[in-house]
C-alpha cells in the first residue's frame, strides 16, 4: 500500500482527498431558487420605489423652495416661538424659510449617501429587505403629507422624520459591512481573483 | 495538485453577458448550472444546512447584482466560487467559527491503513461535521477546490503555517474520529 515514511503522508494525503471528493454531493432544498427569484424582485422592487420616490421628493423640495416667497407670512410672534424652543430645537428657535432649507439639503444628502449604499452595497438579506421597504414606505408617505404643503412647523418635523427614516435606511445598508468590519474580514467587492 | 472541484465548469460567455444586462432567466441559468456546486461547498464549508441556504443565496444574489464586476480575467465559476467562499466564512466569522487551537500530542498509529478507506461515505460524512468549524473548512478548501495553502490563509485573514496547522490537526482530529468508528464495525469479509 505505502511503499515508505517519506511517502506516507503524500499518501495520506492523497487519499483522503480522494475520499472527499468521493463524498456524494447534494442538491439544494427545493425553495431555494423561488426564494432567491423572490428576493430579486423585491430588491427589484424597492429601487424601483427609490426612483420613483426620489424625482417626487426633489420636485417637492424645489415646489416649496419656490413657492415659498409667495406663502402667506404670519406676523412674527415671540413669545410662542420661545415656547417651542425647547422641545423642537432644530428648527423652533427660528421658523424661517432657511432652517425648512437646511433640513430639505440635509435629506438630500442622506438621500444620494442612500442610493449609493443601495447601488453599489452588499445585498440585504431578506429581514434587511423587508425592513427597508417598511422605512421606504414611511418616507413615500411623509413625501405625499410634504406635497400637500403643510405649515412651517409640520413641513419641518417631517422633513427632520424624512432624514431620520433615511439614516435608519443607511443603517440598514451598513449592517453586512459592520459584521464583516468586526469579523475582520474584507468585503466580497474587494477579493483578489 | 489534481483537485477537480464541481465548479470546474464552462459557462457560456453569452450567459455571462446576459447575467450582467440583469437577464433574470440568465441568472436562473447560472443559479440551475451551479447549485449542486455551490450547496455543496457551502455545506461542506459551514456544516449546517441553514447557514448554508443563507450562504448559496447571498452569494447567487451577490453574483447577479455585481456582474458587471466580472471582467473575465479568470473562468466565471472560479468568481462564482469565490463569492461562494467569501460569504460562508463570513458566516462562520460571525458565529465565532471554531479553531482547534490545542494541539493533541497523542501519537497515532502512523502506519495503520487510512481509516476513511475503510469506512463508508456516511461514516466521514459524520466526523467531517464533527470537525471544528475550521479545520473542515481548511481540509475541504485544500483537498477538494485545491485551495492553497497561501490561498486558504488568505481567505482566513492568516498566516500560512495557520493553514497547514489546522490541516494537519483536522487530519488527525478526523483520523481519530474514523479510528473508533474502524474499530466498532466488525470484518465482515469472509
Amino acid at each position: 500500500m505505502h511503499d515508505g515514511l517519506d511517502h506516507h503522508g503524500m499518501n495520506e494525503e492523497a487519499s483522503l482527498a480522494a475520499a472527499l471528493r468521493a463524498l456524494p454531493a447534494s442538491t439544494p432544498p427545493r425553495d431555494t431558487w423561488p426564494a432567491l427569484a423572490a428576493r430579486v424582485r423585491r430588491r427589484r422592487a424597492v429601487r424601483k420605489t427609490v426612483w420613483f420616490t426620489l424625482p417626487a421628493a426633489f420636485a417637492a423640495c424645489i415646489a416649496l423652495v419656490m413657492l415659498w416667497p409667495l406663502a402667506p407670512q404670519r406676523a412674527p410672534s415671540p413669545a410662542p416661538a420661545r415656547v417651542a424652543q425647547r422641545p423642537q430645537p432644530a428648527f423652533a428657535g427660528s421658523p424661517a424659510a432657511p432652517d425648512i432649507a437646511a433640513l430639505q439639503a440635509r435629506s438630500r444628502q442622506w438621500q444620494t449617501w442612500v442610493q449609493n449604499l443601495d447601488d453599489n452595497g452588499a445585498p440585504l438579506n431578506g429581514g434587511a429587505l423587508a425592513q427597508a421597504v417598511a422605512l421606504q414606505d414611511r418616507i413615500g408617505l411623509i413625501d405625499l403629507q410634504l406635497s400637500a404643503s403643510p405649515d412651517r412647523i409640520v413641513s419641518a418635523s417631517l422633513w427632520q422624520q424624512r432624514i431620520e427614516l433615511l439614516q435608519r435606511l443607511g443603517a440598514l445598508h451598513l449592517q453586512p459591512y459592520a459584521v464583516a468590519d468586526h469579523a475582520n474580514h474584507k468585503p466580497a467587492d474587494t477579493m483578489i481573483l | 495538485m489534481d483537485t477537480p472541484s464541481t465548479f470546474q465548469q464552462h459557462v457560456e460567455p453569452d450567459l455571462v453577458r446576459r447575467l450582467q444586462c440583469g437577464d433574470l432567466g440568465a441568472f436562473e441559468a447560472v443559479y440551475r448550472q451551479f447549485e449542486v456546486a455551490a450547496w455543496t461547498l457551502a455545506l461542506r464549508l459551514t456544516g449546517r444546512a441553514d447557514v448554508a441556504q443563507e450562504v448559496l443565496q447571498d452569494a447567487l444574489l451577490k453574483a447577479f447584482e455585481r456582474a458587471r464586476q466580472y471582467r473575465g480575467d479568470a473562468p466565471f465559476a472560479a468568481w462564482l466560487r469565490k463569492l461562494v467562499v467569501n460569504e460562508a466564512l463570513m458566516q462562520l466569522r460571525h458565529d465565532h467559527l471554531h479553531l482547534i487551537e490545542v494541539f493533541d500530542e497523542t501519537r497515532l498509529d502512523e502506519e495503520a491503513p487510512v481509516p476513511w478507506a475503510l469506512v463508508d461515505s456516511a461514516a466521514l460524512d459524520q466526523a467531517l461535521n464533527r470537525l471544528p468549524d475550521t479545520a473542515r473548512a481548511v481540509l475541504w478548501l485544500y483537498h477538494v477546490e485545491g485551495y492553497t495553502h497561501v490561498e486558504i490563509a488568505r481567505e482566513f485573514g492568516r498566516s500560512v503555517s495557520f493553514s497547514k496547522s489546522q490541516l494537519a490537526r483536522g487530519t488527525k482530529r478526523l483520523r481519530e474520529l474514523l479510528q473508533s468508528k474502524v474499530e466498532e464495525t466488525p470484518c465482515t469479509m469472509g
